[in-house]
């Protein structure tokens, strides 16, 4: 089951994201940095963890997953939210500035948790977590009510984010990010800043709920255990820092 | 699957009025330059515009006089009246034959009013008030009407005498008063008559017959010449050419072009003093405004990439700014519209006792509110624009890691 390198089995469906050969390169204070994808394969209702310390390179990577963050280089980078559709190319939407198309698939499948905040301050729990659900022009169907139970928030619909501890706000964040049922939901370290004991909590939460609604995850993390505990495949990577030449490099493969 | 307009225009506004302090902070700044801007141009408006409404509403700087005395017969002041910039002109008799004596049953005296003709169109009465007829109405001067207690539809008795072949002869007349004339137009006692009265009491004068009153005397004169005349120009800009006109002819004239040019060289001072305060008041304004505006969109990157990760497009995201932009310069401009209205009430209240009725020393007209309006809503869409523009150009990731 945790098999780290070997591409996902056949049983578990087609890929949702293909990425091959795939570089992002970034200078920060006279710093180099470049995140390095030979080559990353997730199959659709997976559920990825990538670990790390902080400046390793997991947010570029999410970004880059989310579209929000334009790969330097890519020999191939394609999404396949559905299995009846057939994959988008996603380099060739950066290369030809299709960004409003890029909008769209995000907004479509994409849900996206952040490490603090992203809650709108002027709107309430309910509106923040219909976000997603009212710029596709969905319908309520109850399904808001049903996460805000489920994620134990139910009294604070109707309150507006600054009154909520940060936990709980973390809390509508990932009830925003799956309102809409996405196909993938990715969380940039969604518990970092509440407490140990909520923060597994919370991320036990957001692994069943994606569970419930068939989504496939990705998210990252610098602490492994309780990962493993809710059986999610990690992505390794090394780092390899040059302090001479002022040079980082991370490899991820997967 | 375009996100519609209105859910940008109901988060933004929702926005808008969640940080009610912070926006009332914007709309305030922009009511601090905008009002006072309004006030100094209903300044500037309501001072020349009052001073040019003087100047034109005033039919004597209108008004070109011949100085000294002239033989100026019909034929010459018919060609004269045929001028395009000429409004109206009326011969003058003599002037020492231009009295008479007037007596009512209102009033025990007998008042001695000096006559001027006039005709259709005279500027000096009221358009609409009626002329004195032939030789049986007057239009008095207030004062005289004042002193024979008389009003119109009264009549009043003239008289004048003469010393005709050695004998003091005096006839009567009886005269109904067709209006009063407006107190500005003749200070003096005094009535408007027709030129046919008037020139009916000077061949009486000078010992003539007048038929038509049953006067006796010598037989008329057949080739009438006048003294002088009374002419208006058109308006006060043909004075300076009328005067012209006249100087070629060898009629010296006398006229107010000094003081209109006067009025005119003033317009035109205010005018660029107005300008060059305005120019550098606008451009305050638009750099506060701007820079305003430009820092609440950056203060809102992380919002507005919020925004964007849930999949509203750039052309949607910077709408966002500028409907908050807009709510901005609204209620700017109606705070600085009540600014205005206020500060102009009290100018217009402390000076207007110095006034003419109905003058104003600060006031807009309903075109310059527009005005002030449409360029403050102008400024305001493309200072968001522009800047909401740039931030929904940088990559959300960039801004959603700041916080």
């Amino acid at each position: 089951m945790s098999s780290e390198i070997s591409a996902p089995s056949e049983a578990e469906g087609p890929l949702i994201y293909h990425l091959r050969d795939v570089v992002k390169t970034r200078e920060a204070e006279g710093v180099a940095f470049r995140l390095r994808i030979p080559s990353l394969q997730i199959a659709m209702g997976e559920k990825i963890a990538l670990i790390g310390k902080s400046g390793c390179g997991k947010s570029t990577l999410l970004d880059m997953l989310a579209f929000i963050l334009q790969p330097s280089e890519a020999g191939a980078f394609s999404f396949q939210p559905e299995r009846e559709q057939e994959s988008h190319d996603i380099h060739a939407c950066w290369k030809n500035g299709r960004l409003n198309q890029l909008g769209d698939l995000r907004k479509r499948y994409i849900g996206y948790v952040m490490q603090t905040g992203g809650l709108l301050p002027y709107l309430t729990v309910r509106e923040n977590m219909n976000l997603c659900r009212s710029v596709l022009g969905l319908r309520p169907d109850g399904m808001v009510e049903h996460l805000a139970e489920e994620l134990g928030i139910t009294a604070h619909l109707d309150k507006l984010p600054d009154k909520l501890s940060t936990g709980e706000r973390q809390r509508v964040a990932i009830g925003r990010a799956v309102a809409h049922r996405p196909s993938i939901v990715i969380a940039d370290e969604p518990t970092a800043s509440i407490d140990p004991y909520a923060a597994e909590k919370v991320m036990s939460m957001l692994i069943g709920l994606a569970e419930e609604f068939e989504i496939t995850v990705i998210l990252a993390s610098h602490a492994w255990e309780h990962m493993e505990q809710l059986g999610l495949r990690r992505l390794t990577h090394r780092t390899i820092r040059d302090h001479n030449r002022m040079f980082t490099e991370t490899v991820v493969t997967g | 699957m375009d996100v519609s307009w209105f859910k940008v225009f109901r988060l933004a506004s929702r926005d808008y009025f969640h940080e009610a302090l912070m926006s009332a902070c914007f709309v305030l700044a922009l009511a601090a330059v905008l009002g006072p801007m309004m006030v100094l141009f209903g300044l500037k408006f309501g001072i020349v515009g009052a001073m040019v409404d003087e100047l034109i509403e005033n039919p004597r700087n209108r008004e070109v006089r011949p100085v000294g005395r002239g033989y100026y017969d019909q034929a010459w002041l018919d060609q004269v009246r045929a001028r395009d910039d000429v409004a109206f002109l009326v011969p003058r008799t003599r002037s020492i034959a231009a009295t008479i004596e007037l007596n009512s049953e209102f009033s025990a005296r007998i008042v001695s009013v000096e006559l001027t003709a006039t005709g259709q169109g005279d500027p000096l009465l009221q358009p609409d008030s009626p002329l004195p007829e032939d030789t049986t109405s007057v239009v008095l001067s207030q004062s005289a009407a004042e002193k024979l207690g008389v009003a119109a539809g009264d009549t009043v008795d003239g008289s004048l005498a003469r010393r005709f072949r050695g004998k003091q002869e005096r006839v009567h007349l009886p005269l109904r008063v067709a209006a009063i004339a407006p107190a500005r137009a003749f200070s003096r006692d005094g009535a408007f008559v027709s030129l046919a009265l008037l020139e009916a009491l000077e061949d009486f004068r000078d010992g003539r017959a007048v038929p038509a009153l049953g006067w006796e005397g010598e037989p008329a004169d057949t080739h009438r010449t006048y003294p002088g005349f009374r002419l208006y120009a058109q308006t006060i800009y043909d004075v300076a050419a009328l005067r012209d006109a006249f100087t070629e002819l060898n009629v010296n004239v006398r006229t107010r072009s000094a003081e209109i040019e006067l009025v005119q060289r003033m317009n035109r001072n205010l005018t660029a003093i107005y300008w060059s305060i305005a120019i550098v008041g606008l451009v305050g304004f638009s750099l506060s405004f701007g820079a305003s505006l430009w820092a609440n969109v950056d203060r809102k990157r992380k919002d507005l990439s919020v925004l964007r990760l849930v999949g509203f497009r750039t052309a949607d995201i910077v709408w966002f700014p500028m409907v908050q932009a807009l709510f901005t310069a609204i209620l700017g401009w109606a705070l600085a519209v009540a600014i205005f209205q206020t500060t102009s009430l009290f100018i217009n209240e402390m000076l207007g006792p110095q006034l003419e009725s109905g003058q104003k020393v600060c006031r807009l007209l309903p075109w310059h509110y527009a005005i002030a309006l449409l360029l403050t809503c102008i400024a305001a869409v493309l200072a968001a624009g522009f800047a909401g523009f740039r931030s929904a150009r940088v990559e959300p990731s960039d801004s959603l890691r700041d916080l």
